[in-house]
């Protein structure tokens, strides 16, 4: 059914990606523009400030926000370019549907609304409620987050609802739940201004979160030493005091020894580990006999070099520690992250000035909509969808009967393994792209063909809704008001600098649509996205993520609120644990053993290489969006396979020679781009394209047992070079791939 | 750009064309038996402007960098293949200075309002000039009273009938002129006055008097038509003195503003023919990024240029700065500042 | 020219150690409104198969700049603030001497219209008391616009200088690049 209708062709040239660029003299109206919108970029984490310059219900240009304290302008090329989409040809502006030959046609929003209506209940009533799924996304506003969580649980009454967010940070949100019971960074970026010593872990900054270059650069000009961990030269490497060029897969031997070396010389804050903290001596254990020169052996990083670092970071007197997703897409990324989190603990460097720990969240929202209720196992306020106090209280903001409350649901990746089995049927998405942005893309590919039904909700008709039986045309995160959460924790104002243009409808229009036609209206009446905050305030309420206190006008006010923020007349909170009250169920930081064990595929003859996965600084995730802005497109054209020249040369490969990549999912073919830049045995190539330039044709579909992230920084692979050299970049059409 | 207040050489020579400009007046005239007294004004006006732009070029050739490509563009034009030389100048020619095409990727419209002023300009020159000069005159054939004749030096080029459309043509040809002038400046008015790059960037003398001229000049010449077409010569004195002193200050203004770009133009092809010769001469490669990047012959030159300029950017083992291309340079100098950096112990702070 | 409102005070000072290369200024640099959508700020791998090292360069606004002398068409003129502006449309020939003889390698040839334009420290922001958009946007602080005090603040252990040596000849800017403590000159090997 969910085939597609049409020649892949036929429909990227009726819906893009079309690079999109602004007129040479700028966009009518820019020079004039009727409001300059103060309001946040649509991309990453960080949540730049920006200024949107509006003409006549269409963002026109930008000028930066020189007042918002985490940016005060600055901004990365992204957030740059991030006006082109409104004005953007591919923009979707009326339903569409399938039709078998033609592709996709406009049709009317109330044909496309029935038609889904009437196949969620077809599918439910013959299926069962679970083979409906949902899959939603954290570049989503607080307040639709929180909406999609109770669509989900109380209009399709389904348990199998995941988000995107699955391939973000949940390692990081898992680890940080064990170690403290809480799961946010636990201080804001002004406390890296006066931090000593700086551990950045698998986590490409200068590309992923620009703007937090400034922070880490701010802290060395006030001498601080950095210690960046990542198989490449990234560019925060190259002048880092000691890069640990570290092989994919074995991060927590690295940790391990390091605390074996706090350990036996006594660089511990015993104090701190007395009274504020459990399970030291199992955690001590765990490491025991991973000596600098074991930890060589396996990590590929020369001992002395770990030795220095460990001495750094033993003596520092302020700290901060950083990770992202390096550390954290494996399958066995909360042993990473507890692994940072120990070092972290052993020397008590938390809750106080300029001793910070945090996981830097990659998406717009990941903050926010981590917290409220679209992750398969949680409910608002980071509460457990298995805990039946948590169950109770919900039920009650929501009106409805506690036994109604669907259960913990499937994980993205086991949702893509249930519709492959045929346990699923309906999927309705939003703000995912899991045919680019999920690993094993064949294989997910087959399990949208086997859908009996799909409709997407997107701005955009990206690779995944090519699969679609019905595209709702959604909205921008400038159509829309709402708040969302930085990777600092703190909560901001998203402002609706103009309307969806054509047909297309705010995302909460649509969504309460749905819930409209499926008979709970009632439940599902706002008057607008205040509203829907003010009802997530109320059900965040005594949650670990307490947004009570805060208000849209609060926010406003204040360029943002730290949660948690129980009452009105609480400041909120910008750095946590100062209280040392951690909020486990002992109140205590906990020690978390993390023994080094092998990732989910190790090199073996028929695949000899490392691969490794991760990003650009001009494109952000699937691309859905940047692929389609001209000048991000022509800054990194088409994905690169990144090869140490010894390896090149082990394998005869000249610069620029096309490379067949093969692992035991799939194969694609790259241009090489020998650099010296990146560890002998491990090769990098990014992920953003889709088809058949997609990295993640190649990546495996191994989870972590804990966080159920998938497993994208480490595989094996084989090279075969095709002895062709490829075209110029700039010639390159990878952007639409099909 | 260090220049004395007065150029003897250029006097000299500016001196000279315009007594050998005058003399060519006397004798295209018949003798001023031609020559139309009323215009006798303009004559002083373009006379002198042919002095300013003489005297203006003269200097302009003298500086190193002019000097040079003015000495290869001739030299080149006349030696070795000489015929398919004049072809490639002549088809530059057409492309660049008639149809101005470089200017249609910066705007489409911006290229259509630059070719309207050409057009009208051009067109106004080429019949006002030799009006003023005596060097055109119209008489009524011998035994006709309705077909005039069309003299150019004395000589008879054409002749037409009264009433016919090429004498409407002919006779209006000056108004046509400005109308493509007058829309053509207006399009570029308004984006001066509106475009905020052009705004912070322009001067009033430099860019908005030269349009705001080209105006003047085009409507009081059409009011001069109109006043004694249709309005009995309504104004018509006053007008006239007004489109005189228009046109007076845009010739004694050619040398100095925003008209030189006029004369200036054919310096382009100049470029363009010393890019190709340079290129049969080889190219040079630079040292850092290791691919070529403009021609040897270029680069020898401006080495020699900027001598004479009184810049030295050659090292001690004989290579020279002016050796790197521009991201050669950049790297270079992006590389020197980490060595300083290294050496000063500290990246940051 | 608007010089009414061109703030005085503050000054342009480039660390290209700082620079990660992200290209946010090259995309901001398209936005002024001079540029029409041209990038006119550098932006490149210093030697890419052997590091990430990136420089960023803006034009440095020489006090006697060679671009302006070596132009054969007289297009390139200084300013009484010390702007030297890109090619003056009407006369640029498109020759490129500007383009090969700058000793940091910043005007630009755009080919197709024959033209040489160059960074003009944003003069449509900077007449108007506003920052450079490339230095507004910069998120690493290679490219910061601000006073002599907050330089001097934010970055104790450096000095600016605007002294720069290729081969026999000294340069002296208007933009500043920071070195260390001390340094007078930078001298380009």
């Amino acid at each position: 059914m969910a085939k597609l209708p049409v020649a892949e062709e036929n429909i990227v040239t009726k819906f893009g990606p079309h690079k999109n660029y602004s007129p040479k003299d700028g966009y009518p109206g820019r020079d004039e523009p009727d409001a300059l919108v103060k309001t946040h970029c649509c991309f990453c984490g960080m949540q730049c400030g920006i200024q949107l310059s509006v003409k006549d219900n269409k963002v026109v240009g930008f000028e930066p926000w020189m007042e918002f304290p985490f940016n005060e302008g600055r901004l990365c090329p992204k957030g740059v370019q991030r006006y082109l989409q409104n004005n953007h040809p591919d923009r979707l502006l009326s339903p569409l549907k399938r039709v078998e030959g033609q592709g996709f046609v406009p049709t009317s929003w109330d044909e496309a609304m029935s038609k889904t209506v009437s196949e969620i209940k077809r599918i439910q009533e013959k299926y069962g409620n679970d083979a409906f799924s949902m899959l939603s996304g954290v570049s989503l506003t607080n307040e639709k987050s929180y909406l999609v969580g109770k669509f989900a649980r109380v209009a399709l009454k389904t348990k199998n609802l995941d988000y995107n967010g699955r391939l973000c940070m949940v390692s990081a949100g898992a680890g940080n739940k064990k170690a403290f019971g809480l799961d946010r960074a636990s201080n804001n970026y002004s406390d890296l201004e006066y931090a000593e010593v700086i551990i950045v872990a698998g986590a490409n900054i200068s590309e992923t979160f620009p703007t937090l270059t400034h922070w880490i650069w701010k802290a060395r000009d006030r001498g601080a030493k950095i210690i960046v961990i990542d198989p490449r030269m990234i560019p925060l490497a190259r002048t880092a005091d000691i890069h640990l060029d570290v092989r994919p897969g074995t991060d927590s031997a690295l940790y391990g020894a390091m605390l074996k070396y706090l350990v036996d010389n006594d660089m511990l804050d015993h104090d701190f580990i007395d009274n504020y903290t459990s399970g030291f001596q199992e955690t001590i254990d765990a490491v025991k006999d991973y000596t600098l020169e074991w930890a060589e052996e396996v990590t590929g990083i020369n001992k002395n070099k770990i030795r220095e670092a460990a001495e750094l970071w033993g003596k520092a007197k302020t700290s901060f520690l950083l990770h992202a997703r390096g550390i954290e897409h494996h399958s066995k990324g909360v042993d990473n992250v507890v692994g940072c989190i120990n070092l972290v603990l052993a020397t008590g460097r938390i809750g106080r000035p300029y001793c910070g720990y945090g996981t830097i969240t990659g998406q717009g929202n990941g903050q926010g909509g981590r917290e409220h209720g679209h992750k398969c196992d949680q409910l608002p306020g980071n509460r457990d969808i298995e805990n039946p106090e948590h169950r109770k209280y919900i039920s009650e903001v929501w009106g409805i009967n506690e036994k109604d409350m669907p259960g913990k649901g499937l994980s993205a990746y086991e949702i893509i393994e249930a519709i492959h089995r045929g346990e699923i049927k309906g999927l309705i998405s939003i703000c995912f792209n899991p045919l680019v942005s999920l690993p094993n893309s064949n294989y997910v590919r087959e399990a949208l063909e086997k859908l009996e039904y799909y409709v997407c909700i997107d701005f955009f008709l990206n690779e995944t809704a090519r699969h679609a039986d019905i595209v709702l045309p959604g909205s921008l995160q400038e159509e829309e008001e709402g708040t969302t959460t930085s990777a600092e924790g703190r909560v901001i104002r998203i402002r609706q600098a103009v309307t969806p243009p054509g047909d297309a409808r705010t995302d909460t229009s649509i969504i309460l649509e749905i819930a409209k036609r499926l008979g709970v209206e009632d439940k599902f009446t706002y008057e607008d996205s205040e509203a829907i905050f003010n009802e997530l305030r109320v059900a965040s309420k005594g949650g670990t993520a307490d947004y009570n206190g805060i208000t849209y006008k609060r926010i406003e006010d204040n360029m943002g609120i730290f949660w948690p923020c129980p009452t009105e007349d609480h400041p909120g909170t910008p750095r946590l644990w100062e209280d040392k009250k951690f909020k486990t169920p002992d109140g205590k930081a906990h020690f978390n053993p993390a023994p080094y064990k092998l990732p989910g595929e190790v090199t073996d003859v028929d695949y000899p290489v490392i691969l490794t996965t991760g990003r650009v600084v001009s494109q952000y995730l699937s691309g859905t969006q940047t692929r389609r802005i001209g000048k991000l497109v022509d800054q990194y054209p088409e994905p690169l396979l990144e090869i140490h020249p010894k390896l090149a040369q082990q394998f005869g490969i000249k610069q620029r020679e096309l490379i067949k990549v093969s692992t035991r999912r799939g194969e694609g073919i790259f241009p090489a781009n020998i650099v010296e830049t990146i560890r002998e045995d491990t090769v990098f190539i990014p992920y953003h394209w889709s088809g058949k330039k997609s990295a993640n044709q190649l990546t495996p579909g191994t989870l972590d047992p804990i966080s159920k992230i998938p497993e994208f920084k480490v595989c094996a692979c084989h090279l075969e070079p095709l002895n062709e050299i490829a075209p110029p970049s700039k010639e390159s059409t990878a952007y639409a791939s099909v | 750009m260090k220049n004395k207040t007065y150029n003897t050489k250029a006097l000299l020579i500016a001196t000279g064309l315009s007594i050998f400009m005058i003399a060519l007046v006397f004798f295209g005239s018949r003798k001023l038996q031609n020559f139309d007294a009323a215009l006798v004004t303009y004559l002083f006006g373009t006379v002198f402007a042919f002095f300013g732009i003489v005297y203006r070029y003269s200097v302009w050739l003298q500086r190193p960098p002019t000097w040079i490509y003015f000495k290869r563009g001739i030299t080149y034009l006349v030696t070795g293949k000489v015929f398919s030389h004049f072809w490639f100048a002549t088809k530059e020619s057409v492309e660049n200075i008639a149809f101005q095409k470089f200017i249609y990727p910066r705007g489409k419209y911006r290229w259509v309002a630059h070719f309207m002023i050409a057009v009208g300009c051009t067109s106004a020159f080429l019949i006002t000039i030799p009006l003023t000069f005596g060097w055109i005159h119209f008489a009524m054939a011998p035994n006709t009273i309705s077909t005039y004749e069309a003299y150019f030096f004395g000589f008879k080029v054409m002749d037409f009938e009264l009433g016919s459309i090429i004498a409407f043509l002919t006779f209006h040809a000056l108004n046509w002129s400005s109308y493509l002038v007058i829309f053509g400046s207006l399009y570029y008015l308004r984006r001066r006055l509106t475009n905020p790059g052009l705004i912070a960037t322009q001067s009033f003398e430099g860019d908005l008097l030269p349009l705001i001229l080209l105006i003047a000049i085009s409507v009081t010449g059409l009011g001069l038509t109109y006043s004694y077409q249709f309005m009995k010569g309504f104004a018509f004195d006053f007008l006239a003195v007004l489109h005189a002193v228009t046109v007076i200050m845009f010739l004694i203004w050619i040398p100095f503003g925003k008209f030189f770009h006029i004369i200036q133009r054919p310096a382009q092809i100049g470029a363009h023919i010393y890019k190709k010769e340079g290129m049969k001469m080889g190219m040079a490669v630079c040292p850092h990024t290791g691919e070529e990047f403009a021609t040897k012959l270029h680069i020898q030159d401006l080495k020699t240029v900027t001598e004479q300029l009184g810049f030295d950017f050659s090292h001690e083992d004989g290579t020279s700065h002016l050796d790197l291309s521009p991201e050669g340079k950049r790297s270079r100098l992006a590389q020197a500042h980490l060595k300083a950096r290294l050496e000063g112990g500290n990246l940051f702070g | 020219m608007n010089y009414t409102s061109f703030n005085k005070n503050e000054e342009f000072f480039v660390d290209m150690q700082r620079c990660i290369g992200c290209k946010a200024c090259e995309m901001a640099c398209a936005e002024c409104e001079t540029n029409g959508q041209e990038s006119l700020i550098h932006v490149n791998y210093v030697d890419r198969a052997s590091t990430v090292q990136t420089t960023v360069q803006v034009c440095m606004h020489c006090d006697d700049p060679v671009c302006a002398n070596v132009c054969p068409a007289d297009a390139i003129s200084k300013d009484e603030n010390g702007i030297v502006h890109t090619a003056n449309t009407e006369r640029c020939i498109g020759c490129s001497n500007c383009v090969m003889a700058c000793p940091f390698g910043v005007p630009k040839k755009e080919e197709s219209y024959d033209l040489m334009m160059k960074c003009t420290m944003c003069f449509d922001r900077t007449s108007v008391g506003k920052k450079p958009m490339c230095a507004t946007v910069c998120p690493s602080g290679a490219l910061f616009f601000g006073t002599r005090a907050e330089i001097q603040e934010m970055r104790p252990n450096s000095t600016p200088i605007n002294t720069f040596i290729f081969g026999q000849e000294v340069v002296n800017t208007k933009v500043n690049i920071m070195m260390p403590k001390g340094s007078t000159e930078l001298i380009i090997y």
